[in-house]
C-alpha cells in the first residue's frame, strides 16, 4: 500500500486490511472540513468481570496475574497479555485506577460507570451522567456522519446497575448500542433514514423564520440588548449549519465497502468471527471517517446473554463462571486464558490500525488514535483498581511503552486488591487511595483536543500520563 | 421602651452600651451630685435616657435639667421626653427645640408640662446638642419624683433593642436628608499621605528611577485604580506584599507588619470599589431569557401541563448578588437553542392528541378480591383483631374485614391488567380493607404491560385508622425494577407525598399522576425472553409520624392503576389549543386563529397579522408532508416556543419622541409583574388589564399585586427569591445532613418564615429576630421544640432558652455554612456580609497561603485559634478581621445547626470584635449588634435583593439613588414585607426601561 502521494486520488479511495473501501463523498466534503485536518479517534472497550489478581505467594501469580511485573519500563507482561509483547511500545498498561464514588460498589453494578465516573450507587434511585466518548463526540461529532458508534454484544441499554452500552448521553441517559454487525455495516455503508430528509427540511424553514424574525426584533430595540439577542441569533444560525450539514450528509453518497470478506451475519455463538467482525467494522468506521469515537462493551456484568458465550472461542465455560472458579483447578489459568483471548482481539484491532497510513495525515492510524481496553472491577467483584491498556495516540501526546502503577504493592510484594476471591471482599474499606480515573478521562480529553479541565467532578490531569 | 425590672425601688437605663455604666454613666445623672456628670460620645446619633418608676407612677408636671461642668457646647438643644404605662406605647409629654444654651455651668433649668395623666415609664431622647460631638448633663429631676436607691436598668430584650435601634435610622430622622449617593472615587488622598511614602521606602530601591528589576516601576503607576490604567499591576502588588514575596528577605529595605498590612488594607478596598464600579458600569438592561424555571412554569401555564419539563436546560449561573436571574449572566447556546426546540415540541405533542382515544391498560385491585384469594389459599393463617395476639400483627401490612374482624398478613402480589375495565368506572367500597403501618409498603408487580407513554393514574381509596390531629399519614409512589443480581434500581417517582385525609368511615379517592416518559421503566420489559428479568413494581408507601399505643394506620380499599390515562378525550391541553371554532373545516383560518390566541399568550402580547402570516407560510409548507392538521400545527407551534419572544423578556427601545425616563408599555408591566411574582408569563386578566391600558393605575396595579401575591403561583416567588437570595442551594452539595426529610425542611424553613411574614405584612426586622420560629415536626425535633406535629409549617411561639428567631439560627444557613463536619465561621461570616448586609468581601487575593492541617502546631488549636492565627498574618489580615468576627458570633451552632455550649469539652467562645472595635456577644450580641446599629443597612440591602430580584439585573449605581428613596418609604411604613413589593412594584425603577 502506498499512500504517500496527498491527492484527493489516494483518498479517495482506501484498500484496507483486504477491505474496498471507496470514499466518494470526501470530494464533497474537502473544501469545508473543517478537520481536513487528522482526525483524532476513540475507542473504548469494556469488558465485565474483572481479571484475575492473585496474591503474590500464589503459585498462579507469576504466570496468570493480569497486571504486568516490575516497573514503569522494565514491566514483564505475564502469560495473560504476553500476546501484547509485539506491540510494547505502542501500548501503556494501568493499575491504581478507579472512579471513587463506587468503590464499595458491587462490580457486578458498575458497568455503567466506567466511562462516566458518576455516583451511581448499589441500589435505591438511580441516576448517571455523560459519558467520556460522548464528551468528545459533542466537541467533533458535526464533522463525521455519525457522532459516535455505540456497539455492545447484547445490545441496547440495559438496565440500571446493569448497562449494555457503555455510552451515556449529556443528561446520563443510557445510548442504546448497537449488536448487530448487519445491521451496524447498513447504518454505516447502506442505508440512511429515509425521513431525515423531510425532517431537516421543516427545521431549516423554521430556523429561517426565526432568523428573520430576531433580526427585525433586533432593529425595535436598544443597542445593548441587541448584544445579547446576538447570542440567540447565533445559536440559531450555528444550529443552520449543523444542520446544512447534516443534510450533506444524508445526500453524500456513502463509502462503498466490499463486505464479503466480512461476516455479517456472525452472532456471538460464533465467538471468534462474530468478536472480530464487530472489531473490523470499528476499524472500518474509523477509516472511513464515518465517526471518530466508538465504544464497545463485551457483554453485560453478571452473565447472562450472549457475552458468555465469547469463552468459547477459547474453549472454556461461560466467562462470568470463570471469575467465581479461581480458587478451583486451573482457575487462575482459565479466567487468564480468556482474557489473553481478549488481549489477542484488541491487540489484533490495533495492529491493524497500525498498520494502515493514516489516510488524511501523518504517520499511521494509530498514532492519531487513543483506543482503551478494561473493566471497572480487578479481582472478583470488587470495584477497584482497574485493569486498563490504552493503545496509540502518539501524534496526540501520549508516551507508551510503559505500565504506571499509581497505587503501588502492599509489603508482600501483592497489588491491593489482590486474591480478593469471595463476595466478603468487595465492600471492604478502602486502604490504598487511587486516583480518580476522572484525572485519566481529563487527560485523554484535553489531548483529543477538547478544551476542559474537568470531569465527573473532578479537576485536573493525571500525572506521569 | 419597657426596662426589664428586677429591682422594687427605680431604675434607669441607656440602650447605648457605652452610655450606661462607668463613672460618667448615667447613673450620675440621678444621682443628686451636681459634681457628677452623664457625659459621652453621640456619634450623632440621638441619646435615649429611661426611667422606671415602682407601681402606677405619677403625674408629672414639671421636670429639670442641669448643665454640665464645663463645655457648654455639649449642652442639649433638642429632646423630647415621652412617658408610659407599660413600658411599650409612649405619649409625649414635651418636646424642645432650639433650645439656648444655658446661661451658666451646674445651672438647672424647669420645664413646665401640660399632663395629667399618671406615668411609671419615662423617656428622654436628647437629638442634639450644639455641635459637640459629646453631650453631658449633671443632673435630671422628674417632679415628684425620687430616685433614692436608683440602680442600673437590665439590657433591654431584643424586641426593644429594635424600636431603639430604630431611632438611629437616618431614613427615620424627622428632617431626614438622604446621603447623596456618588460614585466611591479613588482614595488618592489616603494613597499621597501614607501609602507611597510605604512604598518609596520598600521598594523604590529595586523598581524605581534608578533599578528597574523585573522590569517593574513602582513610582509611575497610577494609584487611582478605577479610572488609572494600572489595575494589573496594582494586583500583582498585593499579590507579592500578601504573599510575603516582596520585598526580598535579603534586602537592606524591609517592610514592617503594620505597614505591610497598610498598603494591603488600601489596596484590598480600592480592589473593590474599583470591581464595583466595572461591575457597574456594564449598563443596566432588564431584556434577558426565562431563567431554566421560570421557562419551565411559563410552559407548564401556557399548555396547561403539571410536570417538569426543562430538566435538560443547563442549570444556571449565580449572579454576585446570588440570583439566577440576572439579565448579564443568562447566556445561550446553541446546544441549549436546540434543547428549547425539542421541549417545547415534547411538551406540544404532551398537550395535544390526535386520533382516536386510546385503550388504556388498567389494573384493578379489590382488597374483598385478595381476602377471597387468601381464604382460597390453604396454607394463609387468619386471626382475629379482638385476640390479643392481634397486637403481634397490628403494624404488619395485613388484609382486614372490620365487619367480622377477620384478618390475615399481606404483602401485595402479581397483577394482570383486566381487559373488561371501564374507563372511569368507579368501584364499590369493599368492606376488607388493607392495612398499610407507618413505614411500609405495598410492593405490586405490574408486570411488563405498562405502555411506553402517557399519563399513569393510580387512584387509591384511602382513610386513616384514626383522627389524631397530631399524627399524620401520607402516600408515596415508587417504582423498582430487579433485572439480574445487583442490577436493579428502585425510584421514587410521585413529586409530593400525599396526606390521607379521609376517615375509616368516609375513606377519599387519592390521585397520582405520573408520567410514563419521565421515570425510570424497566429497560428489558420487551423482551421476548423472561432474562434479564422484564416486571415493573409499584411501591405504595406510608410515610407517617404515627406514634403512641395505636398508631395512626392507613386503610386502603382498593386501588386503580391505568395507564394512558385521560380524563376526558380530547384531553382539556388539547382544546385548549385546538379550540371549538365555526371555521375548523378551513385549515388555514383555523390554523390563524389558532396561532393568534396562542402567539399572544406565550408572547405576551398583542400580534399583527405580519407575525401570524409567517407562521401561516411555515404550516403551508408542513401540510403537505405531515398526516394530520394537528401534527403540522405541532410543528408550527413549537416554532412560535423557540422564539425570542417567547423564550426572552423582550423590551422595546424607547422612542425618541418620550419623555425621559421612559416607561414600559403596559404589556411589559404586565410580564415584569409575572416574572416577579409568578416566575411566569401573565395570565388572562393580566394581559385584559394590559390591552386596556389601565394595568398601570395605581389602584389598579395595587389589586393585581395583592390578587397575584395570594394566588398559589406566588409560592414560585418565595421558593425562588428565598432560596437565591440567602444562597440555599448550597445546602444541597452538603452531604453530612443524611436525613433527607431534616434536609428538606431546613430548606423550607426559611421560606416558610419570609411567607409567614410576607402573609401578615410584618417587618423584615423578624428576619433578624423573632419570637417566633417557623417549624414543622423533623424541624422542631431538630430544634428540640415540643409537642409540633406534621409535615407542614406552622408559626410557634419560643423562648430565649432556645437560641432560634429569625433567618439567621436557621438550620439551613447553618449547616450549608460547615464545613461538613464543624461549624465554618469565615463561610458565615462571607454569607452574613453577601447576604444579609449586602456588603460582600473582596475576594481573596490569589495565592493565599492556605493553612497547613499537617502542622502538628496548627491541629492542637482550636478552629477559632487558627483563625486567629490566620487572621494576624498581614497577609490576610485586612480581608479576614472584616469577615471571621460575624462567623464567630454563630459558633454556639454546630455544623447540622443544632445549639451548642461545648466544643470537644471545652466552652464555646462565640466571642469576637468587629473591625471597629465593636464587640459582638454570640448570636444574641450579634442579633443585638443589628438591631441597634444596622437597621437601615439591612433594610437597605432587603431593598437592593429584592429590586435586583424583580428587575433581573444587577443595579448600578445609577439605580442607588432610587434605592434609597424606596428605602426611606420604606422604613417610614415600618419596615413590612408586603408594602416593599407595593411600593417596588409602582417605583419608576420597575416601570422604567
Amino acid at each position: 500500500m502506498d499512500f504517500k502521494s496527498n491527492s484527493l486520488g489516494r483518498r479517495a479511495f482506501l484498500r484496507g486490511t483486504g477491505i474496498a473501501l471507496a470514499l466518494p463523498w470526501l470530494e464533497t466534503f474537502a473544501a469545508d472540513n473543517p478537520a481536513n485536518e487528522t482526525p483524532k479517534r476513540f475507542l473504548s472497550v469494556y469488558h465485565p468481570d474483572g481479571v484475575g489478581v492473585p496474591v503474590k505467594a500464589d503459585p498462579a501469580w507469576k504466570d496468570w496475574s493480569w497486571f504486568p511485573h516490575g516497573g514503569e519500563k522494565d514491566f514483564e507482561l505475564t502469560k495473560v497479555l504476553d500476546v501484547l509483547e509485539p506491540l510494547r511500545s505502542d501500548i501503556t498498561i494501568y493499575s491504581g485506577l478507579s472512579h471513587p464514588a463506587v468503590r464499595r460498589v458491587h462490580g457486578h453494578s458498575n458497568a455503567d460507570q466506567y466511562l462516566t465516573g458518576a455516583d451511581t450507587k448499589g441500589h435505591g434511585p438511580y441516576r448517571n451522567s455523560i459519558s467520556l466518548d460522548q464528551v468528545y463526540a459533542e466537541s467533533i461529532g458535526e464533522f463525521t456522519r455519525h457522532s459516535s458508534l455505540v456497539m455492545s454484544t447484547n445490545g441496547g441499554i440495559g438496565g440500571p446497575r446493569g448497562a449494555q452500552t457503555q455510552s451515556f448521553s449529556r443528561e446520563g441517559r443510557a445510548i442504546p448500542a448497537m449488536n448487530s454487525p448487519k445491521q451496524i455495516f447498513d447504518m454505516l455503508f447502506v442505508a440512511g433514514d429515509k425521513n431525515a430528509s423531510a425532517r431537516l427540511a421543516r427545521s431549516k424553514s423554521a430556523l429561517d423564520l426565526l432568523i428573520e424574525d430576531t433580526r427585525s426584533l433586533g432593529r425595535k430595540i436598544s443597542k445593548h440588548d441587541q448584544d445579547t439577542l446576538q447570542q440567540y441569533l447565533d445559536s440559531v444560525r450555528d444550529t443552520e449549519v449543523k444542520l446544512t450539514k447534516a443534510q450533506q450528509w444524508l445526500n453524500a453518497p456513502f463509502p462503498q465497502v466490499d463486505s464479503s470478506s466480512l461476516h455479517l451475519e456472525a452472532g456471538p455463538k460464533e465467538a471468534k468471527q462474530y468478536f472480530q467482525t464487530m472489531y473490523d467494522l470499528i476499524y472500518l468506521a474509523f477509516l472511513s471517517d464515518s465517526t471518530r469515537v466508538a465504544t464497545f462493551q463485551l457483554g453485560r456484568e453478571n452473565g447472562g446473554g450472549p457475552h458468555d458465550l465469547l469463552s468459547k472461542a477459547v474453549d472454556l465455560g461461560a466467562a462470568h463462571g470463570l471469575t467465581h472458579a479461581v480458587k478451583k483447578k486451573d482457575g487462575w489459568e482459565n479466567l487468564g486464558t480468556y482474557n489473553r483471548y481478549q488481549a489477542e482481539e484488541f491487540g489484533r484491532f490495533v495492529s491493524k490500525l497500525k498498520n494502515t497510513t493514516e489516510p488524511i495525515g501523518e504517520g499511521n492510524m494509530l498514532d492519531n488514535t487513543f483506543a482503551m481496553h478494561g473493566s471497572a472491577s480487578s479481582s472478583f467483584h470488587l470495584s477497584r483498581n482497574y485493569p486498563i491498556i490504552s493503545a496509540g495516540g502518539k501524534n496526540l501526546g501520549f508516551a507508551n511503552g510503559r505500565y504506571l502503577n499509581f497505587v503501588g504493592l502492599r509489603e508482600d510484594g501483592s497489588l491491593p486488591g489482590a486474591g480478593v476471591i469471595s463476595d466478603a471482599g468487595w465492600n471492604s474499606k478502602v486502604v490504598e487511595e487511587e486516583p480518580p480515573l476522572a484525572k485519566l478521562f481529563v487527560s485523554i480529553l484535553q489531548r483529543l483536543g477538547v478544551e476542559t479541565d474537568s470531569f465527573a467532578g473532578y479537576t485536573g490531569t493525571l500525572n506521569r500520563v | 421602651m419597657a426596662v426589664a425590672i428586677q429591682a422594687a425601688g427605680p431604675t434607669v437605663y441607656s440602650p447605648s452600651k457605652h452610655l450606661s455604666t462607668g463613672a460618667q454613666g448615667i447613673l450620675s445623672s440621678v444621682d443628686s451630685n451636681k459634681n457628677s456628670k452623664w457625659c459621652g460620645l453621640h456619634e450623632n446619633r440621638p441619646v435615649v435616657w429611661m426611667a422606671k418608676f415602682p407601681g402606677e407612677g405619677k403625674v408629672i408636671r414639671e421636670y429639670s435639667i442641669t448643665s454640665g461642668n464645663d463645655k457648654p457646647s455639649r449642652d442639649p438643644k433638642d429632646w423630647v421626653l415621652e412617658g408610659s404605662k407599660d413600658g411599650a406605647k409612649w405619649t409625649l409629654l414635651d418636646q424642645k427645640t432650639n433650645q439656648p444654651l444655658f446661661d451658666n455651668r451646674l445651672q438647672s433649668r424647669s420645664y413646665k408640662l401640660n399632663n395629667k395623666s399618671s406615668y411609671p415609664f419615662f423617656r428622654f431622647t436628647f437629638l442634639k446638642t450644639h455641635n459637640a460631638t459629646h453631650f453631658q448633663f449633671s443632673e435630671i429631676c422628674l417632679e415628684g419624683f425620687s430616685f433614692t436607691g436608683v440602680k442600673l436598668g437590665s439590657p433591654p430584650t431584643l424586641k426593644e433593642i429594635r424600636e431603639a435601634g430604630a431611632l438611629n435610622s437616618i431614613y427615620l430622622k424627622p428632617e431626614a436628608q438622604l446621603p447623596i449617593i456618588q460614585n466611591p472615587g479613588a482614595n488618592l488622598k489616603l494613597f499621597k499621605d501614607n501609602i507611597k511614602p510605604l512604598l518609596t521606602e520598600a521598594c523604590i530601591g529595586c523598581h524605581g528611577p534608578r533599578k528597574q528589576k523585573g522590569k517593574f516601576r513602582i513610582d509611575t503607576l497610577n494609584p487611582d485604580l478605577i479610572h488609572g490604567g494600572d489595575k494589573d499591576w496594582w494586583l500583582e502588588v498585593m499579590d507579592v506584599l500578601s504573599n510575603g514575596e516582596m520585598p526580598p528577605p535579603d534586602e537592606e529595605t524591609q517592610l514592617a507588619d503594620s505597614g505591610r498590612t497598610e498598603i494591603i488594607d488600601w489596596l484590598s478596598r480600592e480592589i473593590q470599589y474599583a470591581s464595583q464600579i466595572a461591575r457597574s458600569e456594564k449598563g443596566r438592561s432588564s431584556f434577558r431569557r426565562l431563567t431554566r424555571y421560570e421557562y419551565n412554569y411559563a410552559l407548564q401555564d401556557l399548555l396547561g401541563l403539571p410536570w417538569s419539563l426543562a430538566r435538560n436546560l443547563p442549570p444556571e449561573t449565580d449572579s454576585e448578588d446570588g440570583f439566577k436571574n440576572s439579565s448579564e449572566l443568562l447566556q445561550m447556546s446553541t446546544m441549549q437553542f436546540q434543547t428549547y426546540r425539542k421541549i417545547g415540541l415534547k411538551a406540544l405533542k404532551r398537550a395535544t392528541v390526535s386520533g382516536e382515544r386510546p385503550k388504556p391498560v388498567t389494573y384493578i385491585i379489590s382488597m374483598k378480591e385478595e381476602m377471597e384469594k387468601a381464604a382460597a389459599d390453604k396454607k394463609a393463617k387468619f386471626f382475629n383483631t379482638n385476640d390479643e395476639s392481634y397486637a403481634r400483627n397490628r403494624n404488619q401490612l395485613h388484609l382486614v374485614n372490620p365487619k367480622t374482624n377477620k384478618g390475615t398478613r399481606f404483602k401485595g402480589g402479581k397483577l394482570t391488567p383486566r381487559p373488561d375495565a371501564v374507563v372511569g368506572q368507579t368501584l364499590p367500597d369493599s368492606p376488607v380493607v388493607v392495612i398499610l403501618p407507618k413505614s411500609n409498603e405495598l410492593k405490586w408487580n405490574l408486570d411488563r404491560f405498562l405502555p411506553d407513554e402517557g399519563v399513569m393514574r393510580v387512584s387509591i381509596r384511602a382513610g386513616r385508622s384514626s383522627m389524631n390531629p397530631d399524627e399524620y399519614a401520607s402516600l408515596r409512589l415508587g417504582m423498582s425494577a430487579h433485572t439480574s443480581n445487583n442490577a436493579n434500581f428502585s425510584n421514587i417517582i410521585s413529586e409530593k407525598d400525599i396526606p390521607v385525609k379521609g376517615s375509616a368511615d368516609k375513606p377519599q379517592l387519592i390521585h397520582f399522576d405520573i408520567h410514563l416518559a419521565d421515570i425510570q421503566r424497566n429497560p428489558f420489559r420487551k423482551l421476548t425472553t423472561t432474562f434479564p428479568r422484564r416486571d415493573e413494581f409499584l411501591h405504595i408507601k406510608n410515610i407517617s409520624n404515627a406514634h403512641g399505643k395505636e398508631p395512626l394506620q392507613v386503610l386502603i380499599n382498593h386501588i386503580v392503576i391505568s395507564a394512558p390515562f385521560h380524563d376526558q378525550w380530547p384531553p382539556k391541553t388539547h382544546t385548549d389549543i385546538f379550540f371549538e371554532s365555526r371555521n375548523k373545516g378551513d385549515e388555514e383560518k383555523y390554523g390563524r386563529e389558532i396561532l393568534v390566541r396562542f402567539m399572544e399568550r406565550a408572547w405576551r402580547r398583542p400580534v399583527t397579522t405580519k407575525d401570524v402570516d409567517r407562521f401561516i407560510g411555515l404550516f403551508a409548507k408542513y401540510r403537505p408532508e405531515l398526516q394530520t392538521f394537528e401534527e403540522a400545527m405541532q410543528e408550527v407551534l413549537a416554532t412560535v416556543l423557540a422564539h425570542p419572544e417567547f423564550l426572552y423578556l423582550t423590551q422595546h427601545a424607547a422612542g425618541k419622541a418620550k419623555v425621559e425616563p421612559a416607561r414600559i408599555s403596559n404589556h411589559e408591566l404586565a410580564s415584569r409583574l409575572s416574572v416577579f411574582l409568578w416566575s411566569s408569563i401573565p395570565d388572562g386578566e393580566l394581559q385584559k388589564l394590559a390591552k386596556q391600558e389601565t394595568l398601570s393605575e395605581p389602584k389598579v396595579l395595587e389589586a393585581q399585586v395583592k390578587r397575584m401575591l395570594s394566588d398559589p403561583r406566588s409560592q414560585r416567588f418565595t421558593r425562588h427569591f428565598v432560596g437565591q437570595w440567602l444562597g440555599l442551594d448550597d445546602l444541597d452539595s452538603q452531604t453530612h445532613i443524611t436525613d433527607e426529610s431534616l434536609k428538606k425542611a431546613m430548606k423550607e424553613e426559611p421560606v416558610a418564615f419570609f411567607e409567614e411574614v410576607l402573609k401578615h405584612n410584618r417587618s423584615i426586622m423578624e428576619f433578624i429576630h423573632s419570637d417566633y420560629a417557623m417549624v414543622n415536626e423533623r424541624l422542631a425535633n431538630h430544634y428540640g421544640i415540643r409537642n409540633i406535629y406534621g409535615y407542614q409549617f406552622r408559626k410557634t411561639p419560643i423562648e430565649i432558652k432556645q437560641n432560634r428567631g429569625g433567618l439567621l439560627t436557621g438550620a439551613a444557613v447553618l449547616a450549608m455554612n460547615s464545613d461538613g463536619k464543624d461549624s465554618h465561621p469565615l463561610k458565615r461570616g462571607v454569607w452574613m456580609l453577601e447576604r444579609i448586609l449586602n456588603d460582600p468581601p473582596p475576594p481573596p487575593p490569589p495565592n493565599v497561603p492556605e493553612v497547613d492541617l499537617a502542622d502538628p502546631e496548627i491541629q492542637k488549636m482550636t478552629l477559632k485559634e487558627r483563625i486567629s492565627a490566620h487572621r494576624n498574618d498581614p497577609a490576610c489580615h485586612s480581608c479576614h478581621a472584616r469577615i471571621d468576627p460575624w462567623g464567630i458570633a454563630f459558633e454556639n451552632y454546630d455544623a447540622s445547626g443544632s445549639y451548642r455550649t461545648r466544643i470537644k469539652n471545652k466552652p464555646v467562645d462565640a466571642t469576637s470584635e468587629l473591625f471597629n472595635k465593636e464587640p459582638l456577644a454570640g448570636m444574641d450580641g450579634l442579633k443585638r449588634h443589628l438591631l441597634e446599629e444596622r437597621q437601615d443597612q439591612f433594610a437597605r440591602a432587603m431593598v437592593h435583593k429584592m429590586s435586583a430580584y424583580a428587575l433581573g439585573r444587577p443595579l448600578s449605581f445609577a439605580d442607588l439613588a432610587e434605592i434609597e428613596d424606596l428605602t426611606a418609604g420604606f422604613r417610614k411604613k415600618g419596615d413590612r414585607l408586603a408594602d416593599l413589593i407595593h411600593m417596588l412594584t409602582r417605583s419608576s425603577i420597575f416601570n422604567g426601561k
